[in-house]
Formats: C-alpha cells, sequence, structure tokens
C-alpha cells in the first residue's frame, strides 16, 4: 500500500512542450486562423502603400479605409441595411418560387419537361444584362433589386430542390409504398427531408449571390444602399469609401452564409456532413 | 367438396420485364399456398424471381397473368389496409428520425387503415427493442449504429408495426456470418412470441432450414418453382438443432436441389 502511493504521488504525464500544444490549439481553432490570415493581409497592405507611396486614388491604406468608415458609420450602417433588405428579400423570394416550383416539378415529369427551360433561360441571362430593364419596369425602390436578386438565387435552388426531392433512397421508398402511404406522405415525411441537405448547401451560395444581385440592382439606377455608395464614390473617385463600402459587403456576405450554417447545424444534425463539424 | 381457401394464395402468376425492346420472363407460372402464422422461405440463384414473387405478394409489383390472393383480396387491397410490413436488404431507417420515431413511422402512415390508436403501441416497441438487446439505443440516431443493429431495428420495426405479414427481402444479406447467425436466433424468439405469417427471401441454406416450416426451392430462366420442402423440424428451435441429423440432412437435400440447377 505505501508502494502505491508512491507510485501515484510518482507519476506525472508526460509534458507535452508548450509550442506543440499552441501549434495544435491554433490548427483546431476556427477563429485564429482566419483573423491572423486578414490581420497579416492588413499589414503588409499597409506597409505596401506606405514603401511605395501608392495614390490614395488608386489604392487607399486600410488605416485610411478604417478611419473614414468610423467617421461616417451610421452613414454606411444606413446604406448597408437597405443592401441588406433587399438582398435577404430576394433570397427568401427566390428560394420559396423555386422550392414551390421545385415540388411540382418533381412529382410531374410533363410540367418538368415544359418548365425547365424557362428556368435555363432564367439562369444563364446575364443579370447585369437585365437589371436597367427592371429599372425601366419598376422603378429605382427596392423592388427592381428584390427582382433580381430572387432571379439570381432562383435556379440554384430550384435545380437542388429537384435533386433533394428525388434522390430519395430506393428502400426507403420501397417501404413507405408498402404501407400503401399516399404521395402527400412520401413527399412530407421521406422527400422534403431529405431534400434539406441539398436545399441548405444551395443556400449557403444564394445568400451571396443574392447580395451581389441587390449590388448590381443598385448600379443601374438607385438612391441608397452600398452598390449606391460604390457607384458615387466611383464618380468622384473616392477610392477610400468605395473601399468602406466592399469591406461592408464582404461582412454581409460572410455574416449571412454564417448565418445559413448556423441553421444548418442544428437542423441537419442527423446529416453525415454533420461529422465533419467541429 | 370446397377446400378452405388459404392465407396467402398465388395461381398460375406470371411476370415478365421489358427492357430496351427485350422481354425477360422473371417469373412463370408460380402457384402458391401460404397459411396464416407460417415461416416461408423463397430459395435460390439470384434471378429466379424471388425478390419480385416477394413484390407481387406485397402489391409493390402487378403481374402479367393469375391472381394472388391475400386472406380473400388482392394485394394492393391488403396493402391498403396495412396488412404489409416490409424489411429490405438495407435497412429503410429514415436518418432523421431517432430509433424510436423510427418504429412509430408505421403508425403515422396511412392512418386510414389504423384500427388502434400509436399511443397503445409505446411500451410494446420499447419492449421489442429490447428484445433485440436495442433497448438502451432508444433516442439513438441511425448513423451512430452498425449495420446490422440497424437491420435489428428494422425486424424490431416489422414486428411491432401490427401487420400480420412481413415480407423480408434477404435481409440478413449485407451483414457478416457471425452477426447473421446471431440475429437469425434473435429473428426465431420473435416469431416465436408473435407469431405473424412470414415469407423470407434468402440464399442461405442454413438459414432458410432454422427459421421456416416450409422452404420453397426456385430455379431461374425463368422464375419456377422446383420443389416446396416442409421441414419437420420442432419448435421452438434452437442452436442445438443445428447439429442434429435431421437439420443436416435437409440442408443436403436443398443444396442438391439447388446444385440441379447449375451442374451440367
Amino acid at each position: 500500500m505505501a508502494n502505491d502511493e508512491q507510485e501515484t504521488r510518482g507519476y506525472q504525464p508526460p509534458k507535452v512542450k508548450l509550442s506543440k500544444r499552441l501549434k495544435r490549439f491554433y490548427v483546431k481553432s476556427s477563429f485564429w486562423p482566419p483573423l491572423a490570415a486578414f490581420v497579416g493581409v492588413f499589414i503588409l497592405w499597409e506597409l505596401a502603400v506606405t514603401l511605395f507611396h501608392i495614390n490614395s486614388i488608386t489604392l487607399p491604406a486600410p488605416s485610411d479605409v478604417l478611419v473614414e468608415w468610423l467617421n461616417s458609420f451610421s452613414f454606411y450602417l444606413k446604406h448597408a441595411w437597405v443592401t441588406f433588405y433587399e438582398a435577404v428579400l430576394g433570397f427568401l423570394l427566390g428560394l420559396s418560387v423555386a422550392f414551390i416550383m421545385g415540388t411540382i416539378m418533381a412529382h410531374s415529369t410533363v410540367l418538368e419537361r415544359t418548365l425547365l427551360p424557362i428556368a435555363v433561360l432564367a439562369n444563364v441571362t446575364p443579370i447585369m444584362a437585365v437589371a436597367p430593364l427592371f429599372i425601366i419596369w419598376f422603378g429605382f425602390g427596392t423592388l427592381p433589386k428584390v427582382l433580381i436578386a430572387a432571379i439570381i438565387t432562383f435556379f440554384p435552388m430550384l435545380i437542388n430542390s429537384i435533386m433533394g426531392f428525388r434522390s430519395i433512397d430506393e428502400n426507403h421508398y420501397v417501404y413507405m409504398r408498402s404501407l400503401h402511404a399516399s404521395k402527400l406522405e412520401i413527399f412530407l415525411k421521406l422527400r422534403l427531408p431529405n431534400s434539406l441537405p441539398y436545399l441548405f448547401s444551395a443556400a449557403k451560395t444564394c445568400v451571396s449571390l443574392s447580395v451581389m444581385g441587390a449590388v448590381v440592382g443598385e448600379w443601374s439606377g438607385s438612391t441608397q444602399g452600398l452598390g449606391n455608395v460604390i457607384m458615387m464614390a466611383s464618380n468622384y473617385t473616392q477610392t477610400t469609401r468605395m473601399f468602406a463600402a466592399i469591406f461592408m459587403l464582404a461582412i454581409m456576405g460572410v455574416s449571412l452564409t454564417n448565418f445559413i450554417r448556423y441553421v444548418e447545424r442544428k437542423v441537419l444534425y442527423w446529416h453525415v456532413s454533420a461529422n465533419d463539424w467541429k | 367438396m370446397v377446400r378452405r381457401l388459404s392465407y396467402i394464395e398465388v395461381k398460375e402468376v406470371s411476370k415478365q420485364y421489358r427492357q430496351r425492346g427485350q422481354v425477360t420472363e422473371a417469373l412463370h407460372d408460380i402457384s402458391l399456398t401460404i397459411d396464416k402464422g407460417k415461416f416461408i422461405s423463397l430459395i435460390g440463384p439470384s434471378g429466379c424471381g424471388k425478390s419480385s414473387l416477394l413484390r407481387i405478394i406485397g402489391g409493390l409489383v402487378k403481374q402479367e397473368c393469375g391472381e394472388v390472393h391475400i386472406g380473400g383480396v388482392t394485394p394492393l387491397e391488403a396493402q391498403k389496409k396495412k396488412q404489409f410490413s416490409f424489411v429490405p436488404q438495407s435497412p429503410a431507417l429514415f436518418p432523421w428520425r431517432t430509433v424510436l420515431q423510427n418504429m412509430r413511422l408505421p403508425f403515422q402512415v396511412n392512418r386510414k387503415a389504423d384500427t388502434e390508436t400509436a399511443k397503445q403501441h409505446e411500451h410494446e416497441l420499447i419492449e421489442l427493442l429490447s428484445s433485440v438487446g436495442l433497448g438502451d439505443f432508444i433516442h439513438a440516431y441511425p448513423n451512430a449504429l452498425s449495420g446490422g443493429m440497424q437491420q435489428r431495428i428494422g425486424i424490431a420495426r416489422a414486428f411491432g408495426s401490427g401487420a400480420p405479414i412481413l415480407l423480408m427481402d434477404e435481409p440478413f444479406s449485407a451483414l457478416d456470418e457471425l452477426t447473421r447467425e446471431k440475429i437469425g436466433y434473435q429473428l426465431l424468439n420473435i416469431w416465436q412470441e408473435h407469431q405473424k405469417t412470414v415469407v423470407f427471401v434468402t440464399h442461405n441454406i442454413r438459414e432458410a432450414v432454422l427459421l421456416s416450416d416450409e422452404v420453397v426451392i426456385m430455379s431461374p430462366r425463368p422464375g419456377r418453382i422446383k420443389k416446396v420442402v416442409d421441414i419437420q423440424l420442432p419448435r421452438p428451435r434452437n442452436a442445438e438443432l443445428e447439429e442434429s441429423e435431421r437439420f443436416q440432412q435437409y440442408i443436403s437435400e436443398i443444396r442438391a436441389l439447388l446444385r440441379q440447377e447449375w451442374q451440367v
């Protein structure tokens, strides 16, 4: 018994080197590496502008952009909000229409073959070409921007909806049929949950595409929004303001995408992809 | 004198599959009767149509000729009244539902055919899961379980669904030999307690003899019934039975019959 005590007292877990532990912590974290990357880029940028005496009209220093941003913070916030709700409304609209059409098309081959060409057309038409037309039709307000964001969202969400509804496991389908499940029951209990991973996958890209759509809409004619800010700033070659607006758009895109990823984590707890999440 | 109708009657059934202009006859003139509460195996090499026959009985596929009667009605009628429970080769568990929620699924579908409410079966479902050794996993998700565990749940679900006829399409094919044996005994125990009518498709002779009252031997191209072997082994069956001479004789007999197909 005395021996045991001595053994437990003398036992020390192997001391891992501090440098190794730090490295492990860094690599596993999802916050510090991106932060380090961006800080690194900004430092290099700042140094480049200073050392090479780059004109602030060509490329402003990040410190100048930050100052501009903080000085007119409420101004940028106001315009950011406009672009934000244009993008989000457009995204939700495109998503809803795509989902409904996807439901119809997954159940009817006839409708699918008839409607798909229209959807493809909506996809291949360059949005920038259509935007001015929308301004003529719908004016300078919010509506045309929302529609543009919706159209951009529409096609990927439609394709993924149909794929999700159709890619059900053969065994699951036969099992439901053996119970004489109705088409509606098969849809609600099998096709719909099965399609969620596909929908989330498309949503993550579509949400940032919507932001782009809203900005493009604003370039064609607007009085508000970050796209409008960029357009005005470029008219007066106020590059610093352009950068401030661009940064806000980047933050917006990242936030929206991360929000979708957060919701996805909650909803798709059962999915194979959940094993990759930390 | 009128012969009393068997529970499941298959009369001169034929099934053809058409693909790219070519017609394959999957089943030719199949006639079979299955009594209520019996465990029947369909055994044969691939291409003999045993899966097709199973699906025709279950109303999932329509035959070209012949008639099938389930308790006097067509398979589709029986399906509408939820007379069947299907166990496919790979476990058809919904990954977004827990084990217990998957067990409840038969009661949430086609409720018109339900005679009692799902609530009444809740504790029975949990008991069934315990009897296959998975009582601790009722709130687990299928992707956390092995293939053998998932298939056991598929079987428990079939027995717990309240359907009188179980259709099993090679349910143990995807499992390794050891798991297969173990689950086979669990299936025996569950069946002994619940006494459902089971139509069991397999290509494993030992399994067929151990589990069934009758083994229907089928031959391919086109699918026909070669012979129906009556397994006169006492119930309840157990592991010791596999050592007995009678058991081995049945296996030899069936193997010989199956060999005739490919020995020139």
